[in-house]
């Protein structure tokens, strides 16, 4: 019993990450119809620059984590303004491989200012070591930092979005663009706020990763970005709880898979191989997909003919 | 068809008022009028010249560079396969390298395994495929758009991870076909055997979608709503191009198992079918000659790369060619998206309007 509440705080905790992810993929796809598949680049390239403020210069931890957030907005902003804003018009297809060969050209420039970063290091942070015993359970403090950064990171989006005018500005430009700039919103600017806001929340949640699994590369990131696509998917690609609650759902059904796989055979077929576990995840995720083709918390969409 | 109208207009008044050049461009409208039987002769006899051409000019090396253009070929298929469902048929799929595994495993099976005949290796392949296809096709056929692209790279990820246990469980690193016919495991066989094959797919594909499925799949990719309205079965059409996608798949999986004499399951990644995507979005979605251009400009690029001095000095930057090949392959698959949103296969058709243009522009001078 023990083991389970040990095992599903851990997929909480994962599941956190994907759903940090999945918020900011939802957050880009909503507003500016860019499926992007560079997400998990920025996130890398974010964490790296960190990593290297952590052990070139060594910076303090904190003031190197403001650093990377600020170089993960002028990232964000430059990327919309370079890259986003000339395919605008292409169609959807082309700008999610566009953005594919964006995550290459990332990945290949962090690679080349930081070939030390092309082998897998040692992530280090202050949370490093520290646990917390509560009854018996043991939570590490970098676990406890995942949980309140996303809960704080999503109660502080959800105001900004429902209590702000810049929030409901970006909402309305999600909802219908041409209405949007008829009422004379600053739609250009709008975009790149988006860019740059998600590309702050992927700097963040890479930061949270790196420091989970206290390791590093260029391509950490890889693995990670397709499961919190799913979980993006299955909370419906419009809703932001939503992309929360799949990528917890995504964590929580691996670790839990887990642990019940393990040791386990059919046959000669070992079942904790991890080949089947993602089996298991992708099957069941296609299943609620037939269920509720719109994902978890999406609205069917009604077509006009 | 707009822009080969006012070709057609022009050509008798130009005729008429200018004498010699017009007839010089009468004949060059004629041209642009059998362009697509113009390329496809083009492109067979480059095919068939570069073979003496390549043993007169590399010697013992001709052999490796014929395996390595093989490749394309190969690739112009898998291309064409992507773009019958997602340029036609418009069904977002990012499946289809699951179809390129399975076809490939099936063959390796079975020749090696069940010691059956190449052909019927290549055919139960693509029979499985089909099969496979519909099975997929008819799930699918509820989700749209983000939701089925995710989905069925989620097959992708299932395929690869099957395929990959199928092999950790026989013991194997990759499935090695070592019961290939013997022309096939020599290069120029080889070469021949694919282009001929991609030929005939490319003849068949273009007819296909000149009939009434075709037109079927463009309509639905056009305005579905009034695609059914007009009594275009939709679950009929959809699952269709699904069946004959993951077929044409199947068969360039078993192809590619071939060329490489293995199957791995890397075959069902993420990454075959990106560049499967990539070929179609590069080339243009709905173009057959889009299909060939894309898979050319993602098949070539890295043997071109791999031409580079490595590694490249930058300043103090010390650059891998390998790491290097990656990034400048993006960039240039940006620039291409950037500037050709439509696909390359779209400069064609500037081409033709800026002529037809042109071509009005002088008649009109000439007349008063």
């Amino acid at each position: 019993m023990l083991a389970v509440l040990q095992v599903t705080l851990a997929g909480l905790v994962t599941g956190s990450l994907y759903g940090l992810l999945a918020l900011g993929i939802v957050l880009i796809y909503r507003t500016t119809g860019v499926l992007n598949f560079a997400y998990g680049a920025i996130a890398a390239v974010s964490a790296c620059l960190m990593y290297i403020l952590l052990t070139g210069p060594r910076v303090n931890f904190w003031l190197a984590l403001g650093m990377t957030l600020v170089f993960a907005v002028v990232l964000g902003v430059v990327l919309e303004r370079a890259f986003a804003r000339p395919v605008l018009n292409a169609p959807v297809f082309t700008k999610a491989i566009a953005t594919l060969a964006l995550a290459l050209v990332l990945q290949t420039v962090a690679e080349g200012l930081w070939p030390q970063l092309a082998e897998i290091q040692h992530f280090p942070t202050p949370f490093e070591g520290h646990a917390l015993r509560v009854s018996g359970i043991y939570i590490s403090l970098i676990s406890v930092v995942v949980l309140g950064v996303t809960a704080l990171l999503m109660l502080g989006l959800t105001l900004f979005l429902t209590r702000t005018r810049l929030g409901v500005a970006m909402r309305a430009t999600a909802d219908n663009q041409s209405a949007a700039r008829l009422m004379g919103m600053p739609v250009g600017r709008i975009f790149m706020l988006v860019w740059a806001l998600s590309a702050a929340v992927a700097a963040l949640a890479g930061v949270l990763l790196a420091s989970q699994q206290g390791l590093i590369d260029v391509q950490f990131m890889d693995p990670i970005l397709i499961l919190a696509f799913v979980g993006a998917v299955l909370g419906g690609l419009e809703s932001l709880p939503g992309a929360l609650l799949g990528g917890i759902l995504v964590g929580l059904t691996d670790n839990l898979l887990a642990l019940f796989l393990a040791g386990h055979h059919i046959g000669a077929l070992n079942i904790s191989d991890p080949g089947i576990r993602e089996t298991l995840i992708f099957g069941g995720f296609v299943l609620v997909l037939l269920f509720r083709p719109q994902g978890l918390l999406g609205q069917a969409v009604l077509r006009r003919v | 068809m707009a822009t080969r109208k006012t070709t057609d207009s022009t050509t008798p008044d130009a005729r008429a008022t200018a004498g010699q050049p017009a007839n010089a461009r009468a004949f060059w409208a004629r041209v642009i009028a059998a362009r697509g039987w113009l390329g496809a002769l083009g492109g067979l006899l480059v095919v068939a010249l570069l073979s003496p051409l390549y043993d007169a000019l590399l010697g013992t090396s001709a052999g490796f560079q014929l395996h390595r253009l093989s490749l394309i070929g190969i690739f112009i298929m898998a291309a064409l396969a992507q773009n019958i469902l997602t340029g036609y048929a418009a069904q977002p799929s990012l499946g289809n390298a699951a179809f390129f595994g399975v076809g490939a495993y099936l063959l390796a099976w079975l020749t090696n395994d069940l010691g059956q005949a190449y052909v019927i290796g290549l055919l139960g392949a693509m029979v499985a495929c089909a099969a496979l296809g519909a099975l997929v096709g008819g799930p699918a056929l509820r989700i749209s758009g983000a939701y089925l692209a995710i989905a069925t790279l989620g097959l992708v990820f299932i395929t690869g991870a099957l395929l990959d246990l199928w092999d950790t469980s026989a013991g194997r690193q990759s499935y090695d076909l070592n019961a290939l016919p013997t022309f096939l495991t020599e290069d120029h066989g080889l070469y021949f055997t694919i282009f001929a094959i991609c030929a005939l797919v490319l003849f068949a594909a273009h007819n296909l979608l000149r009939s009434r499925v075709g037109r079927a799949w463009i309509a639905i990719r056009d305005n579905e709503a009034a695609a059914a309205a007009f009594g275009v079965n939709l679950t009929r059409y959809k699952l269709l191009a699904f069946v004959v996608s993951a077929t044409l798949t199947g068969l360039t999986g078993a192809l590619y198992a071939t060329w490489a004499t293995t199957a791995s399951a890397s075959m069902s990644s993420a990454d075959q079918t990106i560049a499967f995507l990539a070929m179609i979005v590069v080339g243009g979605l709905g173009s057959i000659p889009g299909s060939a251009l894309g898979a050319i400009f993602v098949g070539f690029l890295p043997l071109l790369l791999d031409q580079l001095p490595s590694p490249i000095m930058a300043g103090p930057l010390q650059l891998q060619v390998k790491t290097l090949t990656t990034g400048i392959y993006g960039i240039l698959l940006l620039l291409a998206l950037i500037f050709f949103p439509r696909g390359l296969s779209s400069l064609g058709t500037h081409a033709r309007a800026l002529f037809a243009r042109r071509t009005a522009q002088t008649t009109q001078e000439g007349a008063p």
